[in-house]
């Protein structure tokens, strides 16, 4: 369904990694508010309601929206949570713009470093009553199904190594002192697998992280004389099964799913329409099967996809997930990435001419939860 | 300046209500070595673990079917990592479409040489026949049970 209203980005700050004791989690959300804010050129008094998406589990914290609410804006003031994943914060933002209630909105995510273990704390998403006593964290969800993978297109298993390579590549030029070393396709399958067939160097360590963006409806940019917004063209998101022994867990389902929504309400053809795209893939796995669900690449093209540098859509221009690993904040990251690449404001790597970009934000077990954004310059599609 | 940490552990023990379902489930695996899965009355698919309903028609599954104690292998991984309560790495564990299953459980891999991960997993190709295997002293729960591959 298209949405009711037209709806912009028209502002965003992103501070990940984060890597300091100085500021304590309240602390640093007060900083990314008041950056979202700054970006905006907006003051809080102009923020009708605010959605944080945040994990009580990583965050060790109950209700962590309670922690989180004087440090965003929320006292006196509509505040809502999305504890699933901080792209579905994003979403209920733009629809309750839609629902004629707000005028705009202040969205939140972030992830904390600071549980003992952080599989363990996955470990807690999954059922009490078969899963519980599997050691079922996020990157045991993400090795089953890279092995799923690799049984359907052995190709998966040379290709992930030079993908992560590529990914580190525009991640050194988005973010050269967060993203690390560019370690070699040899180096990536030489290091010790952390999940078989998942090896420690095609992952980055998770860091802490936070990410805002201010949302708008269209009477609200008008009025405020915005002149490079981001217009939500087209939202789509879906869910697959939890067990994952009910799954076919390298088709994405969802994602297909959530891309046609998108791609429907923005009037999109195919994604070759797309400039830039963003995608969330823990593993190089993931963003294989990504390609295909989204329509980037069948199988037998995801080696052209990845021995070039530029395709289009240009992917990944922040270097993605395998360059920064935020925890639990990473899809809307994502988000905020591919609306900074249409406002203009992504930074050193900015690309010329961003008219569309795509975010494609995926969270839970195996990409569990699946979102995809299509953003434009101007207003299009249904809107 | 000096920067303070503050360390908190929690230690909450919760009691999950499994419910008939899973409780009938466990129970057959305890007292008899027998893996039931519940058939979907609408598609006619066992589901296994089993459900008290499909979450793709929404209705009661209808009748319980023995499945397995033989399956195939739907996909693995090889774990390096401990975890509290389990058991100490390397181990591998994966999902396992038993005979007459229409959906796959998760379980443990034993009997496999672990020390050469890439022989291993060749041994656990996908689709590779795996026998259902159960303790001898059973609690009710996933680990009463396990697979092995099938040409051992």
């Amino acid at each position: 369904m298209p949405l009711n209203r037209p709806t912009a980005v028209i502002g965003s700050a992103i501070m990940v990694p984060i890597h300091t004791d100085r500021q304590s989690l309240e602390e640093i959300l007060y900083e990314v508010a008041q950056a979202a804010l700054k970006s905006a050129g907006i003051p809080i008094e102009d923020i009708d309601g605010i959605i944080v998406g945040s994990n009580d589990q990583v965050d060790g914290r109950a209700i962590s929206i309670m922690a989180a609410s004087g440090s965003v804006g929320g006292v006196d003031r509509d505040i809502l949570s999305t504890p699933s994943a901080g792209e579905h914060a994003f979403v209920m933002g733009v629809l309750r713009i839609a629902s004629a209630h707000f005028e705009t909105q202040l969205i939140v995510s972030w992830g904390v470093t600071e549980a003992s273990s952080l599989s363990e704390v996955e470990r807690l998403a999954a059922d009490p009553y078969f899963h519980r006593k599997l050691p079922l964290d996020d990157l045991s969800s993400f090795a089953l199904q890279a092995n799923a993978l690799i049984a359907a297109q052995p190709q998966a298993q040379t290709l992930a190594a030079q993908l992560v390579q590529q990914n580190r590549r525009r991640g050194s030029l988005a973010y050269p002192e967060a993203t690390g070393p560019i370690e070699t396709p040899a180096e990536i399958d030489a290091s010790k697998a952390v999940r078989w067939p998942v090896r420690e160097a095609m992952l980055r360590a998770p860091t802490m992280g936070a990410v805002a963006l201010v949302l708008a409806s269209e009477e609200f940019v008008t009025k405020a004389g915005i002149t490079n917004p981001a217009w939500i063209r087209g939202m789509g998101w879906a869910t697959e099964a939890a067990f994952l022994g009910d799954r076919d867990l390298t088709a994405a389902t969802a994602l297909q799913e959530a891309a046609r929504q998108a791609f429907a309400d923005a009037g999109v053809a195919t994604i070759s329409e797309i400039d830039v795209a963003e995608i969330s893939a823990a593993t190089p796995f993931q963003e294989l099967i990504a390609y295909q669900a989204l329509g980037i690449a069948e199988p037998a093209q995801w080696a052209d996809v990845v021995s070039k540098e530029h395709v289009h859509p240009t992917l990944n221009l922040s270097g993605g997930v395998a360059s920064i690993n935020p925890v639990f904040c990473g899809g809307l990251v994502r988000i905020a990435e591919a609306a900074n690449q249409v406002m203009g404001t992504a930074g050193k790597h900015q690309a010329a001419k961003v008219d569309t970009a795509l975010a494609h934000a995926a969270s839970g077990p195996a990409m569990m939860y699946q979102t995809v954004v299509v953003f434009g310059s101007k207003l299009g599609g249904t809107q | 300046m000096e920067l303070l940490k503050r360390r908190e552990a929690w230690n909450i023990t919760y009691n999950h209500a499994l419910g008939e379902t899973a409780s009938w489930f466990y129970v057959q695996i305890r007292d008899h070595a027998k893996i039931y899965g519940r058939r979907c009355g609408e598609t006619g698919r066992v589901l296994v673990p089993p459900r008290a309903f499909s979450d793709q028609t929404l209705e009661p599954t209808t009748e319980w079917v023995e499945v397995g104690p033989g399956g195939c292998i739907e996909t693995f991984t090889m774990v390096y990592e401990p975890f509290q309560g389990l058991p100490d790495p390397p181990y591998a564990f994966g999902y396992v479409l038993l005979d007459g299953a229409d959906t796959a459980i998760g379980g443990f891999f034993k009997g496999i040489d672990l020390a050469d991960p890439a022989k291993a997993a060749k041994q656990m190709a996908l689709k590779t026949r795996v026998v259902t295997k159960f303790a001898e002293v059973r609690t009710g729960d996933v680990l009463d049970f396990w697979f092995e591959l099938e040409a051992n």
